[in-house]
């Protein structure tokens, strides 16, 4: 059963490629929440396609 | 704008770094490229293609409380127009700030007209539109 808008997302994290420093990192909801940040979660199919 | 954008594939994080490093069109990218190989994440938000094994074109915005706010799919053919999803948080920050508004369709930004919806405004919406 899928989220649905208007409700909460329960918490998570989630393993992350940052380039900006080079190295691997995390993102992680709950602490999104305690910095009071939005969050844009952007899917795609795959790597080293298009569109 | 107090918003952080995190990509996601089911890639693990080592395909993003060889990506990134590769695609000159990922040369500027700021944003972090997260690695979902399960599909859990994928499947709580269900764009998790089964049997495939990719997600869906799929945009979520998540406000500070942790509430999903919008959500917007696309099949795999067709990509998402960045200026509609920052439309749509400019419209989504605004709200947060003015809790008995609305932002009708034509809405771009702050300063556009929106509508304080009440029953005055029952059957008069088009009235509402035009002041």
């Amino acid at each position: 059963m899928s989220i649905q808008v208007g409700q909460d997302v329960s918490d998570f994290k989630l393993t992350t490629f940052d380039s900006e420093n080079g190295g691997f990192g995390e993102f992680n909801l709950a602490k999104q929440k305690k910095d009071g940040r939005w969050s844009l979660l952007f899917f795609y199919p795959a790597d080293f396609t298009f569109v | 704008m107090g918003c952080d954008i995190v990509t996601v594939s089911t890639d693990t994080q080592f395909v993003h770094l060889a990506w990134q490093r590769e695609e000159k069109e990922l040369a500027d990218v700021k944003y972090a490229m997260g690695a979902d190989p399960t599909g859990d994440l994928a499947k709580t938000f269900g764009v998790y293609i089964d049997g495939v094994g990719l997600a869906l074109r799929g945009s979520f915005l998540i406000s500070p409380e942790g509430k999903l706010m919008n959500a917007e799919v696309n099949f795999l053919n067709m990509g998402r127009n960045i200026d509609e999803t920052m439309r749509k948080f400019k419209a989504n920050l605004y709200l947060l700030k003015k809790p008995d508004e609305g932002c009708p369709s034509k809405w771009k930004d702050e300063g556009d007209k929106t509508l304080k919806p009440g029953p005055e405004m029952v059957g008069r919406v088009h009235e509402a539109l035009a002041d």
